[in-house]
């Protein structure tokens, strides 16, 4: 068997994604939910549960009053950060094993997909003028790709890492080149078959080239990509591939951003993310 | 002995010969090594951008955040172990960028020019300087040896 049809095989042994995101979304949206009724969906997840009240405690959800039961992370935590709260910890359980090929420390891809879903609140933030919880959800699973890709990666590394060095390519370009796809397509490959709406997936499978993508109006790959880049800079979750990606120019004319506001996103992410050590440290 | 790590936008001072002063996953940020061979102390700051005007509260907040207000805070805290200016050799590293980066994406670039401009006007050499490209890169400082290494991701550690 080709590599690529053993990778896009072993999409199927993945779990299941948690419906209980999805379900809380729906009982919100009803105007006479009852507060059990939503805290009986999210205990009936018990890995969610067991994570849910660390993380709502987080400075970063800034609760004004101390959770300590499921109930009360409904009352206290608003709707939008309680989505948050479960969306992160049903990803986390994902990202537990790492992603060994791309990376030296088994955290390092969850570091980095919780900073780039920071970063991607600030800038929609800066150019839309408010916050998404699709987008977030999108962004900290926008390298989901790299768990399966990972041990393929880590076989070819000293030809993708040569492809690299010696062409002038990016890293995206020579893992299609190596192994028959990239992160980033086998990332909304996984996200489709855990039945994700299409605005996610297309963000995970464009969250290198945006420019790509033919909806182009469509917002969401590019705030992950600025996101996914600015964090690449920073070094949050720097792995094997290091910077090698290519910059997609156009971003700036796009949404009329200048470097400036650029780095102003950096300072406001490193006080996101200092204040959100509890969702780093879940996993 | 222990390892003092320096996070981003961090610095670590130490005269104690059994330290290392380590910093992980420089990408567009610059890590700048300070030794003093004679009073054997050793200093490392890991700036993130490169001028603190972006944001002045933030700088006095966090001046190690930028080169302008983080690499005179390094002196500084080198000079109060009993650092010579004179005697001080310097070493840095880091300053990587994405593949054909615009201006949008250049903070690499933008951090290694503020840091030159800093060093030449107060007349100070950069001895060594491994920076730019497009990898991620670790500096470690030994106090005992004044020893700086270098390694980028995925490859060896190699001596700066
Ligand atoms: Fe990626
Ligand atoms: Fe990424």
């Amino acid at each position: 068997m080709k590599i690529v049809e053993r990778i896009l095989k072993s999409i199927n042994t993945i779990p299941a994604f948690p419906a209980t995101g999805n379900k809380v979304a729906q009982l919100l949206t009803k105007p006479d939910y009852s507060v059990n009724e939503v805290a009986n969906v999210i205990k009936f997840d018990p890995s969610i549960t067991a994570n849910i009240l660390k993380m709502a405690n987080s400075a970063y959800f800034g609760p004004r009053h101390k959770i300590s039961s499921i109930n009360d992370a409904v009352v206290y935590l608003g709707q939008k950060n309680l989505l948050r709260a479960i969306q992160t910890a049903g990803i986390s359980k994902y990202y537990k094993k790492g992603a060994l090929g791309y990376f030296d420390k088994v955290t390092d891809l969850w570091e980095h997909s919780v900073a780039v879903a920071l970063m991607s609140q600030i800038i929609s933030q800066k150019i839309t003028g408010q916050e998404n919880t699709t987008l977030y959800t999108a962004a900290l699973l926008h390298d989901v790709g790299k768990i399966i890709m990972g041990e393929f990666v880590r076989d070819s590394l000293a030809k993708i890492s040569g492809l690299v060095a010696t062409q002038n390519i990016s890293f995206l370009d020579a893992e299609e080149i190596v192994i028959g796809i990239n992160h980033a397509e086998l990332g909304g490959k996984i996200a489709a078959y855990w039945k994700f709406p299409a605005e996610i997936i297309d963000a995970i499978s464009f969250h290198h080239r945006p420019d790509l993508l033919e909806k182009e109006e469509k917002i969401m790959p590019w705030i992950v990509y600025i996101a996914d880049q600015a964090c690449i800079m920073l070094g949050f979750g720097g792995g094997v591939d290091g910077l090698s990606y290519r910059a997609v120019g156009q971003v700036l004319k796009k949404f009329n951003l200048r470097m400036k506001d650029l780095e102003m996103s950096m300072v406001l992410l490193s006080d996101d993310l200092s204040r959100a050590k509890e969702l780093i440290s879940i996993i | 002995m222990s390892d003092l790590i320096v996070g981003i936008s961090d610095i670590k001072v130490s005269n104690n010969a059994g330290d290392v002063i380590i910093t992980y996953a420089l990408g567009s940020c610059i890590g700048i090594v300070v030794f003093d061979p004679i009073a054997k102390v050793g200093g490392m700051l890991h700036y993130m951008l490169p001028e603190s005007t972006l944001d002045q509260n933030k700088a006095r907040e966090n001046p190690e955040m930028f080169a302008d207000t983080g690499i005179p805070l390094l002196f500084k805290s080198c000079y109060k172990l009993g650092a010579d200016k004179k005697r001080m050799i310097v070493k840095a590293a880091g300053g990587a960028s994405i593949l054909d980066d615009t201006n949008f994406f250049r903070i690499g670039q933008k951090n290694i020019m503020a840091m030159r401009k800093i060093f030449w006007k107060n007349n100070v050499m950069i001895d060594e300087e491994d920076t730019g490209l497009n990898y991620n890169r670790t500096i470690r400082l030994e106090i005992s040896t004044g020893k700086v290494f270098v390694r980028s991701s995925g490859g060896e550690m190699k001596e700066l």
